[in-house]
């Protein structure tokens, strides 16, 4: 990025690829604007027309995202943006997961008296900062798409505005995000002060270009930004306001943050990462001291979310901390992502496995609960498989998945991840993982002996199921054994994607 | 017909969970959907059996090293392929699965009522998984087969199993699972190094097989990565002192849960010892052989003795397979023809006999719902069939001359003999103990007056019950009397076993001395 005092008219316009490259985010753009003003018209049927609006957005830029795989990277805006496979792949993963919460609350919503078109928008806005966030090129960018998905997503966590854990879980997550995204943004503006760029590139550049000269300054802005990521994809040790805001969140907000929202945090840091030239470019002091904090950090995110779940007897708490231990894995990935022959598309391929099986949980969750989030408790699981036998026969895929046996998606990802970590010759690190996710088989079975070893207690009714939701756990199961039985075109893709950048 | 021909071992394994899948379409709500659900089930693992005979007619002892087999790439950035194949070694291991899998679905017919829809899908897609992992050439889709079959197994004894059934089934979930986790370590790393030794990507259980590794010293990489290939298979087997699960999820588990586990599931253990742990790290098998040999020796002991004082039968029955299982692991570890032989050969005798006295436990259960031997006493005098078949068993399982049990034990033994007479000696005293607790079961059981009044009308075996026996009374004789039409199809792969497993690999032209040719003798069956 040049001087930006000179406005140069050829930045101003876009040019044919620019626009096509720019399709999706102007179609969940679109269907936001649209849905806002459906939404105002409170005389038409309350929900169907914003439902409709916000389907056909996302799914409109499902289908053009799917229309720009495998182009050549297209830069944009200067520079500031750029549209690439990576991008792509998490795009679709973000739009997903989208369409998988909108059908996951339509029921869930009516079932709280909560029916108010707004929630859908803002999943759709939250969507929109996600995409952004994996396609940014610079600090800045990230900063604001970080900012723009962020508050979408504080305002759904206090959706349920009468619950009390619900306003907790907001008024902490609002605090404590923002003081991470500050920290985030006082780390951009020292990298910016050390090295004259703010663009993770011009970044890279000036690190190569004077290895031996880093100043302090650069460093503690480095660590900065690198706090803030960590507490976004909820590592040790800023992890602590996750399971709160887990539980406190309506279930299926809970499951977009759990996919959606991670997936985008990884999307970001990875890319800063990648670009900013770890693994390569760097001075080996770098390199290490870089790969000691990720050390640390994973393992006592993988050790604490699995042993802090053990105890847990409220499903989605337990969902939150073993999302923790999932994190951990997923730093595994990023260690060894520069050392070994598949670089990152073993963490991506593991985000996507992640993605899905933990989606199909927590519609499941969605499902389930009771009126005021109830219901998601250990015994409220019971007997599930005698009321619910396709909803108990889809959870135990996901908690097989989740454990990691196979052959599911889960199995397949945590192989390919840990096999690629013995290339980086991380053999303790993947011994401390296996133990960990030997750990975690325990709580997540402790769900299917409920499930399907115990018998109903007291009078349990069973939960209507709808439509939209069915289709969602159907679909997630399906691609959970998908991926499982043939994961070669999900690490195609990753792979394809991570090279793109 | 062609496409039989050329995927024989993919029909095999998929059959049963694809005749299963299509079990789940037959509605179970009335007697006579319950009836052709059983008849379903049954029907399959016949045709599964009918399969495998195919199996066993195609494989030419003396042709190539793995035969029938078909590879297709599968994660090839990862050389990750689907590779099938047999040799001896897994011929007569499948042929035991689908041999006494139409036995436990029709042992347990009366005894299952609910939920049967469920059951017998997973006792199909056990087998699936069982016969899966015995004919998986990459090690990557043994590992997927080794766990996937936990699934079906961790449910048929969390639903259908006794009292303390949770406990049972997350012990016996977690025991295997930890196990086979840093197995999974070692087989990265082994991958990893093929990579290394020859630039290319493969987990082709022969490719791993000529990759160099140190080893020699506690460090070194072969004695580490036994070991933990070693940890995962002792669990299974299950080698004292891991074997503390075993206890409760055989007396937990329904009977044909029971069945499948003694008789094939802790088979994987041995399997998995001669198919991969001693081949591969031949090194690591001679630092750990006395250490082994002695674990081995101890389980033999130390399972007969707490045995014996078991005061239920079936609990029993499951500390007699911990001694049992003890004889394979002494037999292994004595790395020489005679052993070795002897060893595989019990544990197929495992299979039969204790597969058989946990179906026989079941049918008196059934009865009197109680398994404690004190309930019993003078039971041959109401049930003398049943008594009759359950003294056949017993004298098998305590090693007779005439039955399966003597052949495996004597080979191991006479094996074992020539690697360390001392553990000999002691493993010998186990065949008396196995002899003590056994009849003296059998005594309180079947002799004596009737004591107990609710003992007097206990009802004979039924037609099908004497089905579901004399399959197995026959196969105790047969290979009791028979080794030679075993042992035909299983010599060349028990050489090369062994060629693997002998640092230097000079193993088998050695082994010619007064001893082995005795065994010779006894295998060449003049």
């Amino acid at each position: 990025m040049e001087s930006l005092t000179t406005i140069r008219p050829e930045l101003l316009t876009l040019s044919s690829e620019q626009f096509s490259a720019l399709m999706p985010y102007f179609w969940v753009f679109g269907a936001t604007v649209l849905a806002i003003l459906a939404a105002v018209m409170r005389s038409l049927s309350p929900k169907w027309p914003v439902i409709t609006v916000v389907l056909t957005g996302l799914v409109g830029a499902i289908v053009s995202v799917a229309g720009l795989l495998g182009k050549e990277p297209v830069a944009l805006f200067n520079g500031m943006m750029v549209s690439d496979n990576y991008t792509h792949f998490f795009s679709l993963i973000f739009l997903i997961s989208g369409v998988v919460t909108v059908f996951a609350s339509i029921r869930y919503l009516d079932n709280e008296a909560m029916q108010h078109p707004e929630y859908y928008l803002l999943v759709l806005f939250s969507a929109l900062g996600m995409m952004l966030m994996a396609s940014s090129l610079n600090l800045i960018v990230i900063f604001i798409a970080l900012e723009l998905m962020s508050l979408a997503v504080y305002i759904l966590v206090g959706y349920r505005r009468t619950d009390r854990r619900s306003n907790e879980a907001a008024v902490k997550y609002f605090v404590l995000g923002s003081g991470a995204s500050a920290v985030l943004l006082y780390g951009a503006a020292l990298l910016y002060g050390s090295t004259g760029s703010i663009g993770i590139r011009g970044i890279l550049d000036f690190v190569r270009a004077n290895p031996a000269a880093l100043s302090p300054t650069f460093t503690l802005g480095a660590w900065l930004v690198i706090i803030g990521f960590l507490f976004k994809v909820a590592a040790v040790p800023f992890h602590m306001w996750m399971p709160d805001v887990y539980e406190g969140a309506p279930t299926p907000v809970t499951g977009f943050m759990a996919t959606g929202l991670k997936a985008a945090a990884f999307a970001a840091f990875l890319r800063v990462f990648v670009s900013t030239g770890y693994g390569a470019g760097l001075t080996t002091a770098i390199q290490t001291h870089l790969h000691d904090i990720l050390w640390m950090s994973a393992v006592l995110t993988m050790l604490f979310g699995n042993l802090v779940a053990l105890t847990q007897t409220n499903l989605k708490r337990m969902l939150a901390y073993s999302s923790i231990a999932h994190t951990g894995y997923l730093l595994v990935g990023m260690i060894a992502g520069p050392h070994s022959e598949q670089g990152y598309a073993p963490l991506m391929t593991y985000l996507v496995a992640y993605a899905v099986m933990n989606l199909g949980a927590f519609v499941v969750l969605s499902i389930l609960a009771t009126r005021d989030d109830g219901g998601l408790n250990l015994h409220d699981f019971s007997g599930l498989s005698r009321r619910h036998p396709w909803l108990a026969f889809a959870m135990a895929v996901f908690l097989f998945s989740l454990a990691g046996i196979p052959p599911t998606a889960g199995f397949a990802a945590k192989y390919i991840l840990f096999y690629s970590a013995v290339q980086a010759n991380e053999i303790l690190l993947v011994v401390i993982s296996v133990l960990c996710s030997a750990i975690s088989v325990y709580y997540y079975l402790r769900v299917l002996v409920y499930m399907y070893m115990r018998d109903p207690v007291g009078t349990q009714t069973r939960s209507p199921v709808s439509v939209w939701s069915a289709i969602a756990v159907a679909a997630m199961v399906a691609a959970t054994l998908q991926i499982g039985v043939m994961p070669a075109r999900v690490v195609y893709a990753a792979k394809k994607a991570i090279t793109s950048i | 017909m062609a496409w039989l021909d050329s995927h024989l071992l993919t029909a095999t394994v998929f059959l049963p969970f694809v005749w299963s899948l299509a079990g789940l379409l037959i509605p179970s709500g009335t007697e006579g959907g319950k009836t052709s659900l059983k008849i379903w089930a049954l029907l399959g693992s016949l045709l599964t059996l009918a399969i495998s005979v195919l199996i066993y007619q195609r494989y030419i002892p003396a042709g190539p090293e793995f035969q029938l087999t078909e590879t297709v790439a599968w994660l090839p950035v990862f050389g990750i392929s689907y590779s099938l194949g047999m040799d001896g070694l897994s011929l007569w291991l499948i042929m035991l699965t689908t041999f006494l899998m139409p036995i436990a679905i029709l042992g347990s017919f009366n005894a299952v009522e609910q939920r049967l829809k469920e059951y017998y899908f997973l006792l199909l897609s056990l087998e699936t998984g069982m016969i899966g992992a015995f004919v998986a050439t990459d090690l990557f889709l043994f590992y997927v087969f080794w766990e996937a079959m936990l699934i079906p197994m961790y449910f048929l004894i969390g639903i259908w199993g006794g009292k303390e059934r949770i406990y049972a089934t997350m012990k016996f979930f977690l025991y295997t699972m930890v196990g086979s986790l840093l197995m999974l370590v070692a087989i990265f790393y082994l991958a990893y190094q093929h990579k290394v030794q020859f630039g290319t990507y493969s987990m082709q259980v022969l490719d791993l097989y000529k990759l160099t590794l140190g080893g020699g010293t506690f460090s070194s990489p072969q004695s580490v990565m036994f070991l933990a290939f070693a940890l995962a298979f002792s669990i299974k087997v299950p080698l004292f002192p891991l074997h503390t699960w075993l206890p409760d999820a055989h007396v937990q588990a329904p009977t044909a849960g029971s069945v499948i586990l003694a008789a094939i599931l802790l088979k994987m253990g041995g399997y998995g010892f001669m198919r991969f742990a001693f081949p591969l790290f031949p090194e690591g098998v001679a630092y750990y052989q006395l250490t082994f040999m002695v674990l081995g020796t101890i389980a033999i002991v130390y399972g007969a003795w707490v045995a014996m004082v078991q005061p239920d039968i079936k609990k029993l029955v499951a500390y007699s397979s911990v001694s049992h299982m003890g004889y394979v692991i002494l037999g292994l570890f004595s790395l020489n023809a005679v052993a070795a032989t002897g060893a595989y050969y019990q544990m197929l005798n495992h299979g039969i006999s204790t597969g058989a006295l946990f179906l026989l436990v079941g049918m008196i259960y059934e009865r009197r719902h109680t398994r404690e031997i004190s309930h019993f006493g003078g039971i041959s005098r109401v049930m003398p069939l049943f008594a009759v078949a359950f003294l056949i068993i017993t004298l098998s399982s305590v090693a007779l001359p005439g039955t399966n049990g003597f052949i495996g034990e004597f080979l191991i033994l006479l094996g074992s003999w020539k690697a360390n007479p001392v553990l000999t000696a002691i493993a010998a005293l186990g065949v008396i103990f196995g002899a003590v607790y056994m009849l003296w079961m059998f005594q309180r059981v079947m002799f004596g007056p009737v004591t107990h009044k609710e003992n007097e009308g206990l009802k004979d075996l039924s037609a099908r019950e004497i089905a579901v026996l004399v399959p197995l009374i026959i196969a105790v004789f047969a290979m009791g009397i028979f080794p030679n039409f075993f042992f035909q199809k299983l010599e060349p792969s028990i050489e090369r076993f062994l060629a693997r497993s002998i640092p230097g690999g000079a193993a088998v032209t050695q082994v010619v001395d007064p001893v082995t040719s005795s065994v010779q003798l006894v295998m060449k069956g003049n």
